[in-house]
């Protein structure tokens, strides 16, 4: 168990960046995950860490060690690939065992390993199966516990839900957060999906292009959004975006109008943009003061989505259930000022609303 | 006509050929080996197994099965051990690999005698640029043709030379099935490149080295080119295996029963080495 520090690190192929320098502190028994879109450097910053990868500039430290140099099996880490990458010749007994028998494990510790890993994960009876004799969620479970065995420093992980259905991810993922609160571990988690983001993490790292855009609780990115890529990546449905222009202390675009905060900092004339969540958005017939025609209208059981325009604007708004909304239906929305999010819409950059 | 008439006649001129060509000959040179002829255009007498006994009881016989059995087992644990290790190196990444890839399997598209030749050319008592070498090492001069074991090693390499690059082919295309990942959870799991080779590679390949060996085996036990132009089975049979037995006693000893016996045991005992052979390395992996 120990800290992982990434200072700096660096990954380019050749004139190819494929990550910008991250900088990065990971507390011991702490559950990071990585988000992104596809390409953004998050299974190449993974990689680097378990040493699959050499380093191009920067320092990686676990623990006290400098490991930037280090091969895999002298970084003690273990790692659970998307493909589960079990050995496909051995038996899930030997499977679970073989990166303590490489490590000159004596016999006895290894069964007693062995044994507790694969009662924990449910895997007694399938121990003399090999690996092609397995479901795909059995296969993850042996996955997970051959990095379980070895209790490592780290365990990394690199989208290991994305081959299972929908509903054994959601299993997976509980049982993930679980083992990982048990044993107490440092883990890092590489994954596209934002929903196993927000549940599991005790921080996301929100990567755009090899850059890091934002580190936090999955509340406080949700809740602050530093830039205008992690407030439409962050929610589903997605936050609302308007790109407008500051005038005379409103917002303003199109015919749509709203009042700025009081001591936001943003020039006269200067392009900005409003962001607000669909569910923060309230339907207010009498008071609200923004008309809104809904176009199209998705049922999602508890809530209702409608699309729609605003004074010339399209936007979502979402609302717990109403069975008398239809296409063309018309309203009149409140923008809650505590839940509005400006950004500087040249640089994306959140603009403070505080003080 | 109707679809199943169709698919008969292929079906039927199919077999008509197989039976032509394959079947009848084998047929008409195993029932030769139950007579005796003095030529072949000599009338056959029937004499039962007389030629059976009579051949089992030589020592040439053994002799020519010995050596075959040498020169198949060293050829192809060689070829299987250099095609490896080639393949290996070929699967890495490196500048100019598909050239290298393309090259490499050049001397398995020249024609046997090309072969045989350009080796007689480079082992050539005075101008052969490995009796230069030997000599520039300061060793004894090696009579290539002379003495039993050069002519064996030479048939053997000669014939390692030809084939590799079909052996080395065939672990290229079974390294590329390779998962990559495979490798990595090895190399997390604290595996040195050598016991990668071992845990990975080497179970990964095993359906290939399976039907490699399997192929090889037959191929170079009924192999009869490269011998015959190499050595022509001397010196005082030391080369001679049962292919060029079978045909020097029926070609120039005009034994023509003898001949087909030999060549009839030889095709016997390389359907039960085949079948023993599958007993211990069945090619479906759902029993091991
Ligand atoms: N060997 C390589 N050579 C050149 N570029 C590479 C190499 N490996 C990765 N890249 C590039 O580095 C960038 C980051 O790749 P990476 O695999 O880390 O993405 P990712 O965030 O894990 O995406 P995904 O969600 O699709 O797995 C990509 O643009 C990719 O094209
Ligand atoms: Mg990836």
């Amino acid at each position: 168990m120990a800290q992982v520090k990434l200072s700096a690190v660096r990954k380019a192929y050749g004139a190819v960046v494929a990550v910008h320098g991250v900088d990065l502190v990971i507390d011991d028994g702490e559950l990071v995950v990585f988000l992104g879109p596809s390409g953004c450097g998050k299974s190449t910053t993974l990689r680097m860490i378990a040493g699959l990868e050499t380093i191009t500039s920067g320092t990686l430290h676990i623990g006290d060690r400098d490991v930037t140099t280090l091969e895999p099996k002298d970084r003690n880490i273990a790692m659970v690939f998307q493909n589960y990458a079990l050995y496909p010749h051995k038996t899930i007994r030997e499977n679970l065992a073989f990166g303590l028998r490489m490590h000159k494990m004596d016999r006895a510790e290894i069964d007693k390993r062995v044994s507790e890993a694969s009662s924990v994960l449910g895997l007694d009876e399938l121990l003399d199966r090999k690996p092609r004799q397995l479901s795909g969620g059995q296969m993850q479970r042996v996955a997970l516990g051959r990095a379980l065995v070895r209790e490592p420093e780290v365990f990394l992980l690199d989208e290991p839900l994305s081959n299972l259905d929908a509903k054994l991810r959601v299993k997976m993922r509980e049982e993930i957060a679980r083992l990982q609160k048990q044993v107490g571990t440092s883990m890092v988690y590489v994954t596209h999906d934002q929903v196993e983001a927000m549940t599991l993490a005790d921080r996301i790292v929100i990567m755009k292009d090899g850059h890091v855009q934002q580190v936090g609780a999955p509340l406080e990115v949700y809740d602050r959004p530093a830039n205008l890529f992690v407030a439409g990546f962050i929610g589903s449905p997605e936050m609302n975006l308007v790109e407008g222009r500051v005038v005379q202390g409103r917002f303003e675009a199109d015919e749509f109008s709203i009042d700025l905060p009081k001591g936001m900092a943003a020039e006269e004339n200067s392009a900005i943009s409003l962001g607000i969540r669909p569910e923060h958005i309230e339907i207010d017939e009498t008071a609200g003061d923004i008309a809104f025609t809904a176009d199209i209208i998705e049922q999602l059981g508890a809530q209702t989505l409608c699309a729609g325009s605003a004074q010339g604007v399209g936007l979502r708004v979402m609302t717990t259930r109403r069975d008398d909304v239809h296409r063309g239906s018309g309203f009149s929305l409140r923008f809650p000022a505590n839940r509005l999010h400006f950004f500087n819409t040249e640089t994306g950059n959140r603009i403070s609303t505080e003080h | 006509m109707s679809s199943k008439a169709t698919f008969a006649s292929f079906l039927i001129i199919g077999l008509l050929i197989t039976l032509v060509l394959i079947a009848a000959p084998v047929v008409y040179a195993i029932s030769l080996s139950f007579y005796t002829m003095d030529s072949f255009v000599a009338d056959p007498d029937w004499i039962g197994l007389a030629n059976y006994t009579r051949v089992l009881s030589t020592s040439a016989f053994w002799n020519a099965l010995g050596n075959g059995l040498v020169y198949s087992i060293s050829t192809i644990a060689l070829q299987v051990i250099i095609g490896i290790g080639i393949a290996l190196v070929l699967n890495q990444t490196f500048r100019g690999r598909n050239l290298v890839r393309g090259l490499s399997i050049l001397p398995y598209l020249l024609p046997t005698v090309v072969i045989v030749l350009t080796f007689k050319w480079m082992v050539d008592g005075s101008i052969g640029i490995l009796t230069r070498a030997i000599a520039a090492l300061g060793l004894p001069p090696i009579h290539w043709f002379e003495s039993p074991q050069a002519a064996m090693a030479s048939s053997v390499m000669v014939s390692v030379w030809l084939w590799t690059p079909f052996v080395t082919t065939a672990f290229l295309a079974g390294l590329q099935t390779v998962p990559a990942s495979l490798y990595e959870a090895a190399k997390v799991d604290g595996t040195n490149a050598i016991q990668r080779f071992y845990h990975i590679t080497l179970p990964m390949l095993k359906p290939v080295l399976t039907v490699v060996v399997l192929l090889r085996a037959v191929w170079t036990f009924n192999k009869f080119d490269v011998i015959w132009l190499l050595t022509g089975g001397g010196p005082v049979g030391s080369t001679e295996h049962l292919a060029i037995l079978s045909y020097t006693t029926a070609f120039t000893k005009f034994d023509i029963g003898g001949g087909a016996t030999i060549a009839t045991l030889s095709f016997l005992f390389l359907a039960i080495s085949v079948f023993i052979y599958f007993r211990i390395f069945p090619l479906d992996e759902e029993e091991s």
